[in-house]
C-alpha cells in the first residue's frame, strides 16, 4: 500500500465543494423566497441549522470504518421497511400523502432513510460472492428487495419518491451487468405499464412491440410465454395503481399533458414556474428581485420549486451554473463507482448517484417544462431538513468509499 | 472486467451518455425559454400574471331548538392600507376619522412589515358606516387606502352564551402547521365551545378568484371573465338543543351573581340552557379583540373565562342524598316500611348535628322531603363506602360528561382507597357521616348535577348530554342529527319511583322548597347547600317538571350566597316555567290565533 500524506488522497474536494457551493445557492433562494412570506420567514433560519447538522453527518458518514456499511446493510433495511409501515400508521398527513412523522418542530420523512437503506440492502444482496444477475432467481429477489419499499411508499401515496426508488433499482441491477435481455424482461413489463396509461391502443401497440422482441430473442416457447403473461398483467395492473393514486396526482398526471386545459388547478403551479424562469433571462432580475418570486406566485416555492427562484433571479448563468456542478458531481460519482475494486461499494455508490440523478432531473424537469409536476425536492437546495441530512449522508458514504479505496485489492 | 459485465467500460459510457445528455437537453431548454423566449415570459411576468384570491365562506349560523337564529353573521367593514401606495402624511386625518390615538397607524404597519408593501394591511375592523362614506368621499385623495366588507359574529337573540358558544380567534401557528391544507394565516378558526368543536362543520370551503395582477400586484381585471372562479361554500348551520328563552331566563337570573346552571331534557340528554356567571361579551371576540378587554377579562377576579357550569367543583350538599337513597333502595338494604329515629342527631365517634331537627322515626320518603340529615348519616354506613361511589359513578360524577363544548372537569368521589392513602389502614370512618349528606371530599360540577337529576327523572336512563342536535343540510335544509351515546343505569324502578315521591314532596308537601310550588306545573326537587369553609355556603338545587312526564331537569349551583331554597330554587322554577308554559301557550296560540299577542305579552310580564 501506497502511503500519500496528501489531503486530496483523502478527501475529495470533487465531491465537496459542489455540493457546498449548491447548498449556499439554496440558501440564498430560500432566503429570497421567504423573506417576505409571513408563514415561511424562519425557513432560511431552519435550513442554515439543518446544513450544519447535515455537515457534521456528513463528516461522521465519512469518517466511519467503510465495512461498516456492509454490516449496517441489513439492519438498516429492515428498520427503513418498519419506518415506511410505521408512518402508514401513525403519520402526518402533508398535501395529502401520509409520509411523515411528526417530531416535535420538524417533521421526519421515513422514505428518505429508506433510499439508504435499499442501496445498501440491495447492493450487498448482488455482491454476494456467488450472486448471478442471469440467474431468474437472484434477479426476482433483486426486485422483491427494491420493491417493497416502492409498494409501501406509493400506498402513503407518494408517486415522485416510488419512481426515484424505481430508477435507482433499475440503475444498480444495469451497473451489476445484467444482459440485454434480463434488461427486457425487468424493463418491459413497466414500458407496457406506462402505455397503458394512455390507453388500450397504446397498450396493444406495446404488447405487439413485447412479442416481437421475444421472437427476435429466441428464447424458448414457455419462457416467452411467462414474460408475455407477466407484461400483460402488467398493463392491467396500472389501471389499478392509477386508481389508487390521489386525484391531485392524477390531476398531475392529466396537466401535464395539457397545462393549459387547467391553468388555475394543477397547471398553475407549471405556468408560473415556467414564467419565472423564462423571464430571468441571462443575467436574472438580481437577488431579492424576481417578481414572481417576491410575490409568491408559486406557492411553497422554497421546497420543490426552488430553482425557479434562482432561475428568474439569477438567469440563464446561474442556471446553467447549477446543472454544472450538479453534472460535475455525476460524473465525479461515475468516476469513484467505476474506479471502485470493491463490488458492493461501486454498487452503492451507482445507487447514490441514480438517487441524486432522477431528483435532479425530475425537479429540473417539471420546473422548465419538460416533464410533469411531480413534487420532490432539488438535492442540495430544496428546503428541508430530512432529504438534507439523508443527501449529506450519501455523500459521505461516497467520501468514505473515496477515502478508503486504495485499501482493497 | 468483462466488457459486458459488471461496472464494464460500456455500461460507464451508457451512463455517462445519460448524463450528459440530460446535461445538454436541460440546458437547451434554458437556453430556449431564457434566451430565446425570455422577451414573451418577461411580458408574462411583468403584466399578466394570474393570481388566485381566496373567497372566504360564510361560517355556519347557530340555531336554537325552535329554529330562532342566536349565533348569525353580520357583515362588518374593515379599513386597509396598502403602504405601497400609501402616504404616511394621512395619518393624522385617518386616526381622527376613526378615533384612534396618534400613531397607532404607524404602530400596525411595523407590525406587519413582514408582508410585502403591496399585500393591503387590516387597519381597524368594525369600521363605522359613517366612517366609510367618508371613505368613498373622499377617495380621490386616500390613496392605498380602501375597506372591505368582512363577515363578523352577531348574537341577534339577546342571549350571551358566552362559556357555550365561545367565539373564533385567529388561528395560531401550531394549528396552521397541522392543518397546511385548509388554513392560512390570519384565519379565522374556533377556538373554544362549540366555535371549537365544531369547526369541520361550521367553517365551510374556500373558494377562489382568479384575476389578473401587474408586477406590482395590482389588480387589471378578472382572468377569463371569472369563468373559472370557484364559489365559496357556506359552512353548515347548527341546530342546538337550546331554548332561548330559558337561557335568557337562567341569564339574567344569575346576573350580578356568580354560579353555573344547567339544564336538560331528560329523555335525550339534550341540553337546554347552559350558563355560568359571572359570563362575558362575546360580541367583544367578534373581531379583533382590545387588549384592553382581554387585559380586564384575564385580571378579573370574578373570572368570567372560568365556565363555571362545566369547571368548578362544589360539595352537592343535601341533593346528594337522592343517590343515596337510590343506592339503598337498589341494593334492598332498606324499603319504604324502614325507619330510622331522629333525635336531633347522629353520633358516630362525635356528634353530627341535624338541621330543623329532631323529625323524629320517618321513612326514606320524609327523610328526603325534610332533608333529615340523621337518617343519610345512617344510611352512608350502611351502604358502606366503596358501594356509595360505585352508585355515585353510575350517575357520571367523578368522571367526564362527554359534553360537546370540550372544557370540563371530572369532579371527585371518594372510595375507601382514597382515606387509606391519605390516612392508612386506620381512616377515622367518621368522614363517611359527612359524605352521606354531601359534605365534605364530594365534588361535583353543575352539569353533572344536571345529568344526575335527568337520570333521576327518567328513571336511569339518557343520553351523553350535548347542546348540539345536528347540522342542517345547505341544500334541503334537512336536519342531519349527530348520534350520542345512551345511557342505562340498570337501576330498579321502585327505587327511582320511591326518592321521586320525596322529591315531589319537597316542593308540594311539607318539604325544604314548598314556596316554589307551582299552580300550572307540578315541580318535583332537592335543595342542598354547600358548605364552604372560605365564606358563605354555596346554594344548591336539582328538579325537574312536570312530575309525571319530566321535560326538564334543571341543576342550579349559586356560589357564596347561603341556603339553597332561598337562593337557588327560584331560579330553577323560572327556568321550569319559561320552558314548559310556552309550550301550552304554543299549544293554545293554534286554537285561537288572534290571541297570540296578548298571550305572549302576558307571559313576559309574569
Amino acid at each position: 500500500m501506497r502511503i500519500d500524506y496528501k489531503l486530496e488522497d483523502k478527501f475529495d474536494f470533487g465531491l465537496f465543494i459542489p455540493s457546498m457551493v449548491l447548498i449556499f445557492i439554496g440558501l440564498l433562494a430560500i432566503y429570497s423566497a421567504t423573506f417576505s412570506h409571513p408563514a415561511a420567514a424562519g425557513n432560511f433560519q431552519k435550513q442554515l441549522i439543518w446544513a450544519i447538522a447535515a455537515l457534521s453527518i456528513f463528516f461522521i458518514t465519512f469518517s466511519l470504518p467503510t465495512n461498516s456499511f456492509r454490516f449496517a446493510a441489513s439492519p438498516m433495511y429492515l428498520f427503513s421497511i418498519l419506518l415506511l409501515v410505521g408512518v402508514l400508521v401513525i403519520g402526518r398527513k402533508v398535501s395529502g400523502a401520509k409520509s411523515w412523522f411528526d417530531l416535535g418542530p420538524f417533521g421526519f420523512q421515513p422514505s428518505e432513510i429508506a433510499k439508504i437503506g435499499t442501496i445498501l440492502a440491495l447492493s450487498a444482496f448482488l455482491s454476494r460472492r456467488n450472486a448471478n444477475i442471469e440467474s431468474f432467481l437472484d434477479i426476482i429477489v433483486a426486485l422483491i428487495i427494491g420493491f417493497i419499499p416502492v409498494g409501501l411508499i406509493l400506498l402513503e401515496p407518494d408517486l415522485g419518491t416510488s419512481i426515484v426508488f424505481v430508477g435507482m433499482i433499475l440503475t444498480i441491477i444495469f451497473w451489476k451487468g445484467i444482459s440485454l435481455f434480463s434488461l427486457f424482461v425487468v424493463l418491459s413489463p413497466g414500458f407496457v405499464a406506462i402505455a397503458a396509461l394512455f390507453g388500450s391502443f397504446y397498450f396493444i401497440t406495446s404488447m405487439v412491440l413485447v412479442v416481437v422482441t421475444l421472437f427476435l430473442f429466441k428464447k424458448d416457447i414457455f419462457f416467452s410465454g411467462s414474460i408475455f403473461a407477466l407484461n400483460l398483467g402488467a398493463g392491467f395492473f396500472t389501471d389499478y395503481v392509477y386508481s389508487v393514486l390521489s386525484p391531485h396526482q392524477q390531476k398531475r398526471i392529466q396537466s401535464f399533458i395539457d397545462p393549459m386545459a387547467d391553468p388555475l388547478g394543477s397547471g398553475y403551479n407549471a405556468i408560473q414556474a415556467k414564467v419565472a424562469i423564462g423571464s430571468g433571462g441571462l443575467f436574472g432580475k438580481g437577488f431579492m428581485h424576481g417578481n414572481q418570486t417576491q410575490l409568491q406566485f408559486i406557492p411553497e416555492q422554497w421546497t420543490d420549486f426552488i430553482y425557479c427562484v434562482v432561475g428568474e433571479e439569477f438567469g440563464f448563468i446561474g442556471s446553467i451554473i447549477v446543472v454544472g456542478l450538479f453534472l460535475f458531481l455525476f460524473i465525479r460519482l461515475l468516476k469513484i463507482a467505476s474506479a471502485a475494486k470493491d463490488e458492493f461499494l461501486s454498487l452503492v455508490l451507482i445507487g447514490i448517484l441514480s438517487v441524486y440523478f432522477i431528483h435532479f432531473l425530475i425537479n429540473i424537469g417539471m420546473t422548465v417544462g419538460i416533464l410533469p409536476v411531480i413534487g420532490i425536492p432539488l438535492p442540495f437546495v430544496s428546503y428541508g431538513g430530512s432529504s438534507l441530512l439523508v443527501n449529506f449522508f450519501m455523500l459521505g458514504i461516497a467520501a468514505n468509499i473515496y477515502r478508503t479505496r486504495k485499501n482493497y485489492a | 472486467m468483462s466488457e459486458s459485465g459488471f461496472a464494464s467500460t460500456s455500461r460507464r459510457t451508457i451512463l455517462s451518455f445519460i448524463l450528459i445528455s440530460t446535461f445538454a437537453v436541460i440546458s437547451f431548454r434554458l437556453f430556449q425559454m431564457q434566451i430565446l423566449q425570455q422577451e414573451s415570459y418577461e411580458e408574462k411576468s411583468a403584466d399578466n400574471s394570474i393570481k388566485a384570491i381566496e373567497q372566504m365562506p360564510l361560517r355556519g349560523v347557530f340555531f336554537d331548538r325552535n329554529m330562532k337564529v342566536v349565533v348569525s353573521n353580520i357583515p362588518a367593514y374593515t379599513l386597509r392600507i396598502t403602504s405601497a401606495y400609501y402616504n404616511r402624511s394621512l395619518n393624522k386625518i385617518l386616526e381622527t376619522v376613526i378615533d384612534a390615538d396618534s400613531g397607532f397607524i404607524d404602530k400596525i404597519l411595523y407590525n406587519n412589515r413582514i408582508y410585502s408593501k403591496y399585500i393591503p394591511i387590516r387597519i381597524k375592523r368594525g369600521i363605522d358606516f359613517k366612517v366609510v362614506s367618508w371613505l368613498e368621499e373622499n377617495s380621490e385623495h386616500l390613496n392605498g387606502v380602501d375597506y372591505i366588507v368582512e363577515m363578523q359574529r352577531g348574537y341577534p337573540s339577546g342571549i350571551m352564551g358566552s362559556h357555550m358558544f365561545g367565539y373564533t380567534k385567529e388561528v395560531s401557528p401550531q394549528q396552521l402547521m397541522k392543518e397546511k391544507e385548509y388554513y392560512k394565516p390570519g384565519d379565522y378558526v374556533g377556538h373554544n365551545g362549540i366555535e371549537k368543536t365544531y369547526e369541520e362543520y361550521l367553517r365551510g370551503i374556500k373558494g377562489y378568484n382568479y384575476i389578473l395582477v401587474d408586477s406590482k400586484r395590482k389588480e387589471i381585471g378578472k382572468y377569463n371573465d371569472g369563468t373559472g372562479d370557484v364559489a365559496s361554500i357556506k359552512g353548515n348551520d347548527l341546530l342546538l338543543s337550546i331554548d332561548a328563552d330559558v337561557q335568557r331566563i337562567a341569564e339574567e337570573e344569575l346576573k350580578g351573581k356568580s354560579g353555573g346552571v344547567v339544564a336538560i331534557e331528560p329523555r335525550t340528554g339534550e341540553i337546554l340552557a347552559l350558563v355560568s356567571a359571572p359570563e362575558y361579551d362575546l360580541t367583544q371576540f367578534a373581531y379583533t379583540t382590545s387588549k384592553d378587554f382581554l387585559n380586564q377579562l384575564y385580571t378579573d377576579p370574578t373570572k368570567p373565562l372560568f365556565n363555571r357550569a362545566t369547571m368548578s367543583v362544589k360539595p352537592p350538599g343535601s341533593t346528594f342524598k337522592l343517590m343515596a337513597a337510590i343506592a339503598a333502595l337498589d341494593m334492598g338494604i332498606i324499603t319504604t316500611e324502614t325507619t330510622i329515629y331522629c333525635g336531633g342527631g347522629f353520633t358516630f365517634g362525635r356528634f353530627f348535628k341535624c338541621h330543623g331537627g329532631p323529625h323524629g322515626s320517618l321513612n326514606v320518603i320524609h327523610a328526603i322531603e325534610k332533608s333529615c340529615n340523621t337518617f343519610f348519616y345512617n344510611l352512608i354506613y350502611r351502604i358502606g363506602l366503596d358501594k356509595w361511589q360505585e352508585y355515585a359513578k353510575k350517575f357520571s360524577f367523578a368522571g367526564k360528561t362527554g359534553i360537546d363544548i370540550g372544557e370540563e372537569v371530572a369532579g371527585l368521589i371518594p372510595n375507601s382507597k382514597y382515606y387509606e392513602k391519605i390516612y392508612g389502614e386506620n381512616w377515622p370512618r367518621s368522614i363517611m357521616a359527612s359524605l352521606g349528606i354531601g359534605q365534605g371530599e364530594v365534588s361535583v360540577t353543575p352539569l353533572q348535577l344536571a345529568i344526575y337529576v335527568s337520570l333521576i327523572a327518567n328513571n336511569g336512563r339518557t343520553f351523553t348530554p350535548h347542546i348540539v342536535k345536528g347540522y342542517l343540510d345547505n341544500n334541503t335544509r334537512q336536519l342531519i342529527p349527530f348520534q350520542f351515546k345512551e345511557i342505562n343505569l340498570g337501576i330498579k324502578q321502585e327505587a327511582f319511583d320511591i326518592v321521586k315521591q320525596g322529591m315531589y314532596l319537597v316542593v308540594n308537601g311539607a318539604g325544604t322548597a314548598t314556596w316554589i310550588k307551582s299552580k300550572d306545573i307540578e315541580i318535583a326537587g332537592k335543595t342542598g347547600t354547600a358548605q364552604n369553609p372560605h365564606g358563605k355556603d354555596h346554594a344548591v338545587f336539582v328538579g325537574f317538571a312536570p312530575f309525571d312526564n319530566p321535560q326538564i331537569a334543571v341543576a342550579v349551583v349559586i356560589e357564596n350566597v347561603g341556603f339553597g331554597s332561598t337562593y337557588a330554587a327560584p331560579i330553577a322554577k323560572k327556568m321550569i316555567e319559561a320552558y314548559l308554559l310556552k309550550d301550552k301557550l304554543k299549544k293554545e296560540k293554534k286554537v285561537v290565533p288572534e290571541l297570540k299577542d296578548k298571550i305572549i305579552g302576558a307571559v313576559i310580564e309574569d
